[in-house]
Parts: C-alpha cells; sequence; structure tokens
C-alpha cells in the first residue's frame, strides 16, 4: 500500500523516466492558480507560477510588473483607477 | 490641453501614478515629460491632464522644473545615478622584486635541500649500523 500522504490528490503526479530507462512515478507540488485582476477577474500578465520556495529565490522585479498595483490590477485598471483619482483631486 | 508647462499625471508604465510638467512638444503624439517622473519622451494618451500650468520656457532644464514643482508643493525625489566605482588594476611587478623573490624561492629550496641531505646521512648511518650488525653475525 502506498503511504497515506501519496493516496491523495493532494499533490501532482508525473511519469518521469528514470536513468535506468524504466518509468517512475513522481510526486511534486502542484503549482498555485493564476493570478487575476482584483477588478475585472482577468488573468493578469507578467505573474510567475510558482511554488512558493521557487518565488522565494526570484528577485521581486520578476515576480510582478514594475508599476502601482503591479500584481493586483490589471493595466487597463490601474490606469482607470489613477485617472479617477486624478479627477476627484481636479475636483 | 496639452501646452508647455501643463501640470500632468502619468498614468502608464513604472513612473504611474506620479506627477510631471510638459517641457516641450514634440509632434501629434508625443511630449517630453519632467517632474516626479524620469525625463522622457512620453504618448499624450499615457498623460491625464490637470488643471494647473506652471510658467516655464520651452525645454526647460530639470532643475528649472524641480523648483517650479517646489513652489507649487510638490516634492520631487532626487535619483541620480549611482556613481561608478574603479576596480583597483593589479599593478605588474618590477624586475627588482622579481628577482628577490627568486632570491627567497631559492632560499626556501635551500632549505628543503639540507633536509634531505640530514634524511641521506641518517638512512646512510642506519644501512651503516646494519651492515655492523651483518658483520657481527658473519
Amino acid at each position: 500500500m502506498t503511504a497515506p500522504n501519496k493516496r491523495s490528490r493532494r499533490l501532482r503526479r508525473l511519469q518521469v523516466r528514470v536513468p535506468g530507462g524504466r518509468t517512475a512515478l513522481h510526486y511534486k507540488q502542484r503549482k498555485p492558480g493564476k493570478a487575476k485582476c482584483g477588478r475585472c477577474n482577468s488573468l493578469l500578465k507578467g505573474v510567475l507560477r510558482e511554488t512558493s520556495s521557487k518565488m522565494s529565490k526570484l528577485p521581486k522585479t520578476r515576480k510582478r510588473p514594475e508599476r502601482p498595483y503591479g500584481g493586483n490590477l490589471c493595466s487597463k485598471c490601474t490606469r482607470q483607477e489613477i485617472v479617477n483619482k486624478a479627477r476627484q483631486y481636479a475636483v | 490641453m496639452i501646452e508647455i508647462g501643463r501640470l500632468c499625471i502619468k498614468t502608464a508604465g513604472r513612473d504611474a501614478g506620479l506627477k510631471c510638467v510638459i517641457a516641450d512638444i514634440l509632434d501629434k503624439k508625443y511630449v517630453l515629460v519632467d517632474g516626479q517622473t524620469r525625463r522622457r519622451k512620453c504618448n499624450i494618451l499615457h498623460l491625464e491632464p490637470l488643471k494647473e500650468v506652471i510658467k516655464i520656457p520651452k525645454n526647460a532644464s530639470h532643475e528649472a522644473v524641480v523648483n517650479a514643482l517646489d513652489e507649487m508643493e510638490i516634492k520631487v525625489t532626487q535619483t541620480k545615478p549611482k556613481q561608478k566605482t574603479e576596480r583597483s588594476k593589479k599593478k605588474r611587478k618590477t624586475s627588482e622584486q622579481l628577482m628577490a623573490q627568486k632570491e627567497e624561492k631559492r632560499k626556501l629550496m635551500g632549505v628543503f635541500k639540507v633536509k634531505a641531505k640530514k634524511e641521506e646521512k641518517a638512512k646512510a648511518g642506519l644501512e651503516e649500523k646494519a651492515g655492523l650488525a651483518k658483520e657481527k653475525k658473519e
């Protein structure tokens, strides 16, 4: 019987060809879901989708766009937000 | 709306949300902006004009723009590029220094040679002793 922690589908299963020539089942952590815009729910571009161990090794600038609301809002919503604020300030 | 001295907010890119002043109009589409943002060419579609207009000459320098913005109580953080530090270059040794180095090496070699001689002598002594022992046996 397999180990209890490998019986659930918490881990991703990979068929890997090992150096000996046979194929073996490897268990790997699943990646998190794709990042979405907090306003329009569209998929964000330029936001990495990796496990936390890999993300911690990367620089901040590679994980999200380098602009206000980067990684939270899409570019269109960001622009709208800034314009709205500017118009409020003008009035 | 688009004129020299017009205060704007940049809406796109990494300078988005920062205030800037139009310093020059390049053509129908593009203007030169300066202020809290970097001094750069910018599409008018990426600017949100505000109602204030500052009196600055055409193609005004960064300092003039900063001073004008200071009067409006808009602070501009100075971000100077890092000064390049020169790497220390390795100096070549002069011929005299090289000679001194060689002499030191020779001295060291001499020390080892003396040791080797001592070892030889010690070995010879043992052999002699062994020989003597053989003679005694005979």
